[in-house]
């Protein structure tokens, strides 16, 4: 829910971003790059240049839940990076007023050798907290994400799985304007992913605009109402994501994996 | 691509700061956690800090002051403090080096003032030095160190290193990512700096000679406007003016700079 009286939104004109590569010289490393990132890489004088997103214009209001499709490299997870505002677009502009919460590395920031509750702490002021909010957030995140006594000890001591659900459990304690999602975050054994899936509806419900980037064609019908299709860091197809997906390949009703 | 930062820029880039600023709670979380994780598994902690700068000052004390022909007592407690101002300074140069490349994951992900990564490393370097410096009072007491009233000039003097090292922090944090050669370079010449700069020894030993090197140095400039009132002298106004100087300078360059590649940071990473 917005917050403040100015709504949530998110406008991209003629967006592009350019990765310079100052390392990369010659054609050897030109293919590599090219067999790695599908962005269209070019050579110029002074170096090589991966541009990941090419003249991106969306424009995203309160109530939109936005579906990103596209192949490996296509530039889904750096659209979702500008959404953030972690990349300033390097040419065209790129406005979002909300807070942000983007949970595209639920991990962020964690350090192995802090306990769990110092995490927490430490995650909390990161999405705005004051120190003291984010220990009142100790209890709700160390219950839900099934620690117990562990909380109080270093992370590096925890499973890999408990590891992820207090990542999860940190991540999703916020509630933000805008919601970033690449690929719906599944995690734990399945009494907790399904504690988890409605942890993160609810999250997903209260936000104002939600962009979910997936290969699942399935949870972009259920969650999302708009689509874009990215190819070579272009926008290829925008509608609703039946159309989109129609134009990927997957008809009616079916249910692939993209 | 023009040089020159738009309108825009500036004022993204004041934004940043006075965020950065505000985001107070986050950085000085950051610099205590830094601290923190380096000596979490040890058992005298982070008083590994207090320790080995006491090591290297009764070493190095006991054997230059024989080599300089100074009395232990009156060496000691110079180098002491003189060591202490040197290793925040060179602490705060080396880490800038990593100032943003650290931030990484952070700065990949979410929209957060790149400031909050300079104020990160000045904390973590303030913790340092607070635990470096509580080994002075036990060197005064032993050696019969009296300081006078004129200790608080010091106050002023630290003030001018704090915005000195910000803005030092912010140049070379940029130049650093964008440069990742620069790193080598810098740790080549904070090596040179500290036999250049009177740390160890004294500047009335070069007799006269040499001004160039104990007042155009940067380095000897700070350490005095810190360290002189500790030793009981006023610092000279010319070391003000020229510390005041180095920082106008300072600002002429990172300022702009900030304000046009700021946004550029992240693409470095």
């Amino acid at each position: 829910m917005a917050k403040s009286n100015v709504l949530p939104s998110i406008e991209l004109v003629n967006a592009s971003v350019e990765f310079p590569i100052y390392n990369a010289r010659g054609r050897s490393i030109r293919s590599t790059l090219l067999q790695r990132v599908g962005g269209a890489v070019s050579t110029e004088a002074d170096g090589v240049t991966v541009t990941a997103l090419r003249d991106i214009t969306l424009s995203l209001r309160n109530g939109d839940r936005l579906a990103i499709v596209g192949h490996n490299g296509a530039g889904k997870s750096t659209l979702l990076r500008v959404f953030s505002g972690a990349y300033e677009p390097s040419s065209g502009a790129a406005e979002i007023v909300g807070k942000v919460a983007s949970l595209l590395d639920i991990t962020m920031g964690m350090d192995p050798e802090l306990t769990g509750a110092e995490n927490i702490i430490l995650r909390g002021v990161f999405t705005g907290m004051t120190i003291d909010e984010a220990r009142g957030f100790i209890p709700e995140v160390a219950a839900f994400s099934e620690l117990g006594d562990y909380v109080n000890l270093p992370m590096r001591t925890y499973s890999s799985g408990m590891t992820l659900r207090l990542a999860f459990a940190i991540s999703t304690a916020s509630t933000p304007d805008i919601l970033l999602l690449d690929e719906l975050i599944s995690v734990g054994d399945s009494s907790f992913a399904h504690k988890a899936r409605d942890r993160i509806e609810r999250m997903m419900d209260r936000a104002s605009i939600l962009v979910l980037a997936s290969h699942d064609a399935k949870t972009l019908r259920k969650y999302c109402s708009r689509a874009v299709m990215l190819s070579e860091g272009r926008i290829v197809a925008d509608g609703t994501v039946e159309e989109v997906l129609e134009a990927y390949g997957i008809g009616d009703d079916g249910d692939g994996v993209l | 691509m023009s040089l020159h930062p738009t309108s825009r820029d500036w004022r993204l880039a004041a934004d940043d700061f006075l965020r950065g600023m505000k985001s107070w709670q986050i950085w000085t979380l950051m610099g205590v956690s830094d601290i923190r994780q380096r000596y979490k598994r040890s058992r005298f902690g982070q008083f590994w800090i207090t320790l080995s700068m006491a090591v290297f000052v009764a070493g190095i004390g006991v054997v230059f002051s024989l080599l300089f022909k100074q009395s232990v007592a009156e060496y000691v407690p110079y180098l002491a403090v003189n060591y202490i101002i040197w290793t925040f300074m060179s602490g705060v140069v080396s880490d800038s080096t990593t100032a943003f490349v650290q931030g990484t994951v952070f700065l990949r992900q979410e929209n957060l003032p790149k400031t909050i990564f300079v104020m990160r490393v000045i904390v973590r370097n303030l913790i340092a030095l607070a635990h470096n410096i509580v080994i002075v009072p036990p060197v005064f007491l032993l050696f019969g160190v009296v300081p006078d009233w004129g200790i608080f000039l010091m106050l002023p003097g630290f003030a001018l290193l704090l915005v000195a090292s910000f803005l030092v922090t912010l140049l070379c944090g940029i130049l650093c990512t964008r440069f990742r050669d620069l790193p080598q370079i810098i740790a080549n010449l904070l090596q040179l700096a500290f036999f250049i700069t009177p740390i160890m020894w004294r500047v009335s030993q070069l007799d006269g000679r040499g001004w160039y090197v104990t007042h155009l140095n940067p380095f000897a400039v700070f350490l005095r406007i810190v360290t002189d009132p500790i030793h009981g002298k006023v610092p000279e106004l010319y070391d003000y003016g020229a510390a005041l100087t180095v920082i106008a300078v300072l600002t002429a360059v990172t300022w702009p700079l900030f304000a046009r590649f700021r946004a550029r940071i992240v693409y470095w990473l």
